[in-house]
């Protein structure tokens, strides 16, 4: 297999090049003006290593695939076209109002409680752009009043004459009856033809997302219209490259559902975050490859530490209402939860409890940590792991930063140790117990409300401080087992070059599988598969349209199903991808009473309150080759390290005094290598603490395992 | 007490008394409400094991771990309700999950919680095991778990549901556990829950002391049928009780890991010092205000059966470490009507003021507010008997939230530490649409739409309020989303959110704007509405240094037509925008009204409109203050209109362009301050006109006017004056009867001399 996957950062551009037996990882600087640029160079480094010119390397491999958070970049500037907005009349505020609580979407919850300082974000659409669509729908579908088509015209003129750039239309209950969506979309074509000079792209609601919910399918209309141009832009100019470059394929874009389609098959929110979604796709073909069984995905960086799971036998964890930057949106995205906790996060004097506080304020990487020697002033982590002796000063981020101790000394001595009456080793020692037990809380709170027991997962450990700090986090969660995968420096691009093609359709329905109230069973069983077929319909008119075989598309049916009038939404994956009888509704309803008691314990159940499907939704997707991992697991015969490259001084929580530390270079990194804690493992790219009473091993292609010792 | 009563007590030597206290205590016909639980709000002293623990060595950074684990465990059984939960309360963040010590003080909430379910709970908890742990006939188990609602035992309204279940370990009561959410529907003379026509405490539907419902962590299927028996919606109470109990058992579970990982030493003592370190920190902070009283008040516009004016005092003292809230003075309780509240229910809400407003940083538990002492009349409205009706407390219970920090704001602003912002009133009431009534589903069902929390915020000492921010008593709660609402309700928005132009607190910093709210019915078998708030004859959330309080609000209604008609033959009549309808009143044949808040359960046709405000945060500072620039861009917003950019903020520009006119302003402002002088008065001579010694006779006042132990009581001829510690609750007219006796009188004047 001949492949190229790339995950375009913020600031580097990762690359993963699969060609045959060899797999290479490479990164460049991103070059935002033209990130053709930086891919090249990427790319060019891995042609190098593989002895390859571009376009032969380009004419011969099966895909390119991009995992990006261009989009998220662009959310955060504010880079974006002026975006207009028609919404149903009388539904002028809702999206200023942010359903009340949009102040704090996105927001660390001690900025959540501080109502006197709430803020909203500086919205997408100003108030002023925002018009109203005379015109209703009910919940069903039925229309309550037409559209005043002359005052459409009106709006739109008033919104295109204010400067309006992209349109986006939001009427109430358009996923039940697009019909008047469509119809503003017709005359808005009619006013502004699309052969015009500065013609508009108009993004309507429902095709963006097919849930309820006029808030959050309306800021996810916003967010795709916002983002559209600089996504398309830039991924277009991509594909152009690759073009010019001898490449000839379809280029393939990550989905922050966690599969991928051809650039004009994908929505600009769907690329929301796919860099990180890949890190968790990763994850999972590693979990499968290796056969891990369940586990965490833990990515830290400097500021934020991101948690996916992956459990064995194909339960997907989804949030449908994620929060992109600052607002909820409505598109199925694999689930990732983000901690304000990296090697950024500021300790300080928690004066109430007399001890320390980690976060949720952080340094980030300018003026970044004190030991940066960039003018910042505060304890940071990294200045922890650089006095605790797990950072080497000389050789950080590859020798790229020097570390100065001093500085990271006289930051705790100044805040913490004359407050905690503690040397500094004693304070650093804190600080590192302390992020760890909440990095641990965070992934136990996450694991624990999905209904899974920590101890049961294998943590994987990825990003630049994750091997660091994976023993502790994985001690105060009682997690024996962790792997620090291989390419983890590229790992969210690797998780790119395993992905499917897939596409994700669902519908709102109001479905009641049992009525409790008049005693009946659900039996339009007609109404429920002609849904189905509707939805896996349009996944393979995708799939078919970027050259899939109809004969190769899979379709996994998902059902979010709840008692009663719950909020709770469980989804449900069943293999029923028609219902013919009763014993089929019966059988939805078992495999929905066994999913929510593992989830919210057994017992909790209410099925006498009546059972209903709220959406229904529909995976099509085409398997394709993988990249195989093989030997990822430690299995032949331990052997012992080199002799170490040199020795420090490291403190361990639990542990009085300085322990004489050895470190290792990369070749620790050979197939078999096993090492008794403590030791430090110092990569090019990744620094290993290998903490007392943890064992590390590695295996295949550069995978590490920590395994705590019995006892 | 009778007079033969006392003679004999006074007769009693205490031998004799102390034997007829054991048979009291082994003969009682009825474990009421105990006032020795009821009227202390601080924290307990330390139990023996907690006060060993303490005394010795502890390690703060492993209490820490141990602090970490709660919260997450917290945390994750507030999802668990949040995503479990039936109750529209549950489904929009109105819950809480909490931990309590062994003896039952509140130690610590889930982090996203509704702070006063849980400040309230510890009442109820201490009641069971005052009581019923040594009742043969009851006890205390592994696997209880005790109901309760009855806001007379510990509860902010009867609405709010909570299950609590102590934790055992090694045969011993280790700490406490408890889930709440707001239920909505308990069976009340009105659905929803929060009946304003209660006129007694009969009225209110269930009333449940904390009584066992779950044994052996199962629950009693007799005992929850009995309550589902109770209410209108048999499915909700169901459920969620199901739900608590499951968020307990889980909460249990976690505590459980804690106490194996960590001990249970570091257990109880980490329940104990979250307490008692927060109240150290209280009581630094009160340290370091400055030393002095700051007197306000605020007042209420009616009973929600009659418009009245109810006075609400507060004055505030603070010396050294003490702080004293004084809500004495007050207006006495209403007998007959339901807006009266506990004082214990008052104290809970004036706590988590200071956790919103003052002190947000504070750790949520019952000590941010041990340290203030509270005085109150008993039998007012602040501080009402057990026998006076409560279902609608939040009226003087919403302005608890925002009084206070009208008060605080004068000693925060001289204190070297900012811990928030200084904030002028979040709106304080609640105003959302009741229902009840069939749904299209077929279902029977009565609560309250999500819109109660969508106040409008406050303005800050350096910002504009935001819009519909959060009810006053939480935050990160949820308005919802429209359509949801609609595919289970009978009921269709024609203005679900529409930001209310010209209606704020304006100021320097202007308040936060609330939304119009239209809705009716559609599909619904039988249907109606209520409304139960007051503030549309007297502002309700005061300005802060010259800002401007809200604006009053009015409930408005569009009756005997079928607008769904209107709008399919005559679309272009109906307007969405609440002040042209009503000023308009297109629509043939309709009725048009406009009314105060306080509407009693309304039974309405498909297609009669009816439409309320959200309410908008008061302003901060002086209008003529505001930066002409943030008056243009309120305009460009549409949410002022140019009368009151010109004759209220006196800016200047061009109406076409928007473009701002600066020296024209500056001229402006300069002639309105001129102006301002002249229209002013010596003080002197403003007492002098302006002073009264009594409330105006017409006037039906209740409570202080300015000597606080001088409470008055009705108007003309009726009325009464009470001294303090004489106070007694006042017994309101029928308002039907009062409106008999007027068309009576009008029918005798206009039948006078026909013979």
């Amino acid at each position: 297999m001949k492949r190229v996957a790339v995950d375009i950062g913020g600031t580097f551009t990762d690359c993963f090049v699969v060609w045959d037996g060899n797999y290479v990882q490479r990164k460049a600087l991103t070059t935002h003006h033209n990130l053709a640029l930086g891919f090249n160079e990427a790319l060019d480094y891995a042609c190098g290593d593989l002895g390859v010119d571009r376009e032969a390397l380009l004419s011969e491999v099966d895909s390119v695939r991009y995992a990006t958070t261009l989009g998220t970049n662009a959310l955060i500037e504010r880079r974006g076209p002026k975006v207009a907005v028609l919404v149903t009349a009388g539904f002028k505020s809702v999206l200023p109002i942010s359903r009340g609580r949009g102040y704090g979407e996105g927001l660390d919850i001690s900025r959540q409680m501080d109502v006197p300082n709430a803020a909203r974000p500086d919205p997408l659409v100003p108030i002023p752009m925002i018009r109203q669509v005379r015109e209703r729908i009910d919940y069903k579908g039925a229309v309550v009043m037409d559209i005043d088509e002359d005052d459409l015209r009106l709006q739109l003129r008033e919104l295109v004459d204010k400067g309006a750039e992209a349109l986006v239309v939001m009427l109430a209950n358009s996923v039940v009856n697009p019909a008047h969506e469509l119809r503003v979309r017709e005359i808005f074509l009619e006013e502004y033809p699309a052969h015009m000079l500065g013609a508009l792209p108009i993004v309507l609601s429902h095709q963006v997302a097919g849930r309820k919910g006029e808030y959050v399918r309306g800021m996810s209309a916003i967010m795709d219209a916002f983002l559209h141009k600089v996504m398309y832009h830039g991924l277009g100019t991509l594909e152009l490259n690759l073009r010019n470059s001898g490449y000839q394929r379809p280029m393939l874009v990550v989905h922050n559902s966690g599969g991928m389609a051809q650039l004009n098959s994908t929505d600009a929110l769907q690329t929301v975050h796919s860099g990180p979604v890949s890190g968790v796709a990763a994850s999972e073909h590693l979990a499968m490859e290796a056969g891990l069984g369940n586990v965490v995905a833990t990515d830290m960086g400097g500021t934020s530490f991101d948690i996916g799971i992956v459990v064995e036998g194909g339960v997907k964890h989804y949030d449908f209402n994620p929060v992109i930057e600052r607002w909820m949106v409505s598109v199925p995205m694999v689930h990732l939860v983000t901690l304000g906790a990296g090697g950024g996060s500021v300790a300080s004097y928690d004066r109430m409890y007399h001890t320390v506080k980690v976060g949720p304020e952080s340094a980030g990487s300018d003026p970044g940590p004190a030991s940066y020697d960039r003018g910042g002033l505060k304890p940071t982590v990294t200045d922890t792991d650089l006095l605790l002796g797990y950072l080497d000063p000389e050789n950080y981020a590859g020798g790229k930063i020097k570390l100065n101790p001093r500085r990271a000394k006289r930051a705790i001595e100044d805040t913490l140790c004359d407050e905690l009456d503690l040397d500094t080793i004693e304070v650093c020692k804190l600080i590192k117990q302390t992020v760890d037990a909440n990095m641990a809380n965070g992934m136990a709170a996450e694991l624990r409300a999905r209904g899974y027991d920590p101890g049961q997962f294998t943590m994987l450990a990825y990003g630049g401080n994750g091997p660091l700090h994976a023993c502790g986090i994985a001690r105060s969660l009682g997690i024996g087992a962790i792997l620090a995968p291989p390419y983890s420096s590229v790992f969210s691009a690797c998780g790119a070059g395993n992905m499917h093609q897939m596409h994700i359709h669902e519908s709102s329905v109001f479905m009641v599988l049992f009525d409790s109230n008049r005693k009946q069973m659900f039996s339009d069983y007609a109404r429920f598969n002609e849904i189905v077929a509707d939805l896996e319909s349009r996944g393979r008119e995708d799939l078919t349209r970027q050259g899939m075989r109809a004969e190769d598309i899979r379709y996994r049916l998902e059902l979010d199903m709840r008692y009663g009038n719950q909020r709770v939404e469980t989804a449900v994956v069943t293999d029923l991808n028609r219902l013919a009888s009763l014993a089929d509704v019966l059988k939805l309803m078992e495999q929905f009473h066994t999913r929510y008691g593992d989830r919210f314990g057994a017992g909790s159940q209410a099925p006498e309150a009546g059972v209903r499907i709220n959406t229904i939704r529909v995976c099509a997707y085409v398997e394709l080759e993988t990249v195989r991992f093989a030997g990822i697991k430690p299995t032949g015969p331990d052997k012992a390290p080199g002799a170490p490259v040199g020795r420090r001084e490291c403190h361990f929580v639990g542990i009085e005094g300085a322990v004489d530390t050895p470190i290792y270079d990369d070749s620790a990194l050979a197939d078999g290598t096993r090492i008794e804690g403590p030791a430090i493992v110092v990569t090019p790219a990744t620094t290993y603490l290998v903490e007392p009473g943890w064992q590390f091993r590695a295996a295949g292609q550069g995978a590490v395992w920590f395994n705590q010792l019995a006892g | 007490m009778g007079h033969t009563d006392k003679q004999m007590k006074d007769a009693l030597s205490a031998d004799e008394q102390a034997l007829l206290n054991t048979f009291l205590d082994e003969h009682s016909l009825f474990y009421g409400p105990d006032p020795a639980i009821m009227r202390d709000h601080t924290i307990g002293p330390r139990s023996a094991i907690e006060d060993e623990l303490l005394q010795g060595e502890l390690d703060p950074h492993a209490l820490n771990l141990v602090r970490g684990r709660l919260h997450a465990a917290l945390d994750e059984t507030y999802d668990m309700v949040e995503q479990m939960g039936t109750a529209p309360g549950a489904k929009w963040g109105d819950l809480v999950t909490a931990v309590y010590t062994a003896t039952g003080d509140l130690s610590s909430i889930s982090p996203k919680g509704v702070v006063v379910f849980s400040g309230v709970c510890h009442y109820p908890l201490k009641f069971i095991a005052k009581y019923w742990a040594k009742d043969p006939t009851v006890g205390l188990h592994d696997g209880d778990g005790f109901i309760h609602n009855d806001s007379r035992y510990g509860n902010i309204h009867n609405t709010d549901q909570s299950m609590i279940m102590p934790v055992f370990h090694e045969g011993e009561v280790i700490c406490w556990v408890s889930s709440t959410i707001h239920e909505g529907e308990n069976g009340a003379c009105e659905p929803g829950g929060m009946p304003a026509a209660a006129e007694s405490k009969w009225d209110e539907g269930l009333k449940m002391p904390p009584f066992r419902i779950v044994e052996n962590y199962q629950v009693r299927r007799d005992l929850l049928t009995f309550l589902q028996n109770s209410v209108r919606d048999p499915k909700l109470q169901y459920e969620d009780v199901k739900v608590k109990l499951h968020a307990c058992l889980r909460l249990i579970e976690r505590i459980r890991a804690v106490i194996a990982e960590y001990g249970k030493e570091n257990l109880i003592a980490c329940l104990r010092k979250n307490i008692e370190d927060v109240d150290i920190e209280v009581r630094r902070r009160i340290r370091e205000m400055p030393d002095g009283t700051v007197r306000t008040h605020a007042f209420i516009d009616g009973t929600l059966r009659e418009n009245v004016l109810i006075k609400y005092n507060l004055t505030v003292t603070v010396k050294g470490e003490r702080m004293i809230l004084d809500v004495r003075g007050s207006s006495p309780e209403f007998v007959n009507r339901s807006i009266n509240t506990t004082v214990a229910s008052l104290k809970t809400c004036i706590a988590t003021a200071y956790l919103l407003y003052i002190w947000p940083d504070l750790p949520h538990n019952m000590a941010c507010f041990s340290a203030v002492e509270v005085l109150s009349d008993e039998n007012s409205l602040l501080d009402s008997s057990f026998d006076a009706p409560n279902c609608m407390s939040l009226i003087p219970l919403f302005k608890s939230f925002t009084l206070p920090t009208i008060a605080l704001a004068k000693f925060m602003y001289s204190c070297p530490t900012r811990y928030t912002a200084i904030y002028s009133s979040h709106f304080n009431q609640p105003y959302t649409f009741i229902y009840g009534g069939v749904t299209q589903h077929g279902e029977v069902t009565g609560n309250f739409c999500a819109d109660i929390n969508g106040n409008g915020g406050g303005a800050r000492e350096n910002r504009d309020g935001e819009h519909a921010v959060s009810p006053c008593f939480g935050y990160m709660c949820d308005t919802g989303e429209q359509e949801l609402i609609e595919e289970e309700l009978p009921v269709l928005r024609l203005v679900a959110q529409h930001l209310t132009k010209d209606r704020v607190g304006f100021g320097k910093y202007r308040g936060g704007l609330g939304y119009e709210q239209l809705i009716t019915s559609r599909d619904a078998g039988f249907w109606g509405f209520m409304t139960g708030g007051t503030g549309s004859l007297h502002p309700s959330a005061y300005g802060l240094f010259g800002g401007y309080a809200s604006p009053v609000y009015t409930l408005c209604k569009i009756r005997e037509v079928n607008v769904f008609d209107t709008l399919k033959t005559d679309p272009r009549s109906f307007k969405f925008d609440l002040v042209e309808l009503m000023n308009e009143q297109a629509i043939p044949g309709a009725k048009y009204g406009a009314y105060d808040m306080g509407m009693t359960f309304e039974p309405v046709q498909e297609g009669e409109v009816y439409m309320i405000c959200q309410g908008a945060g008061a302003g901060y500072g002086d209008v003529l203050d505001r930066d002409p620039n943030l008056v243009i861009r309120d305009l460009e917003e549409d949410l002022i209109s140019h009368e009151t950019a010109r004759a209220l903020y006196h800016v200047v520009y061009d109406e076409d362009s928007l473009v701002l006119d600066v020296e024209a302003t500056r001229a402006a402002r300069a002639a309105e301050r001129e102006a301002r002088k002249r229209r002013g008065k010596p003080f002197d001579q403003f007492v002098a006109e302006w002073v009264r010694a009594e409330p105006p006779e017409d006037l039906p006042y209740y409570g202080s006017w300015d000597d606080p132990t001088r409470i008055y009581a009705g108007q003309g001829a009726g009325r009464v004056v009470m001294a303090r510690g004489a106070v007694t609750g006042v017994m309101m007219p029928n308002p039907k009867d009062v409106r008999i006796a007027e068309l009576e009188a009008q029918l005798a004047a206009a039948t006078a001399g026909r013979g």
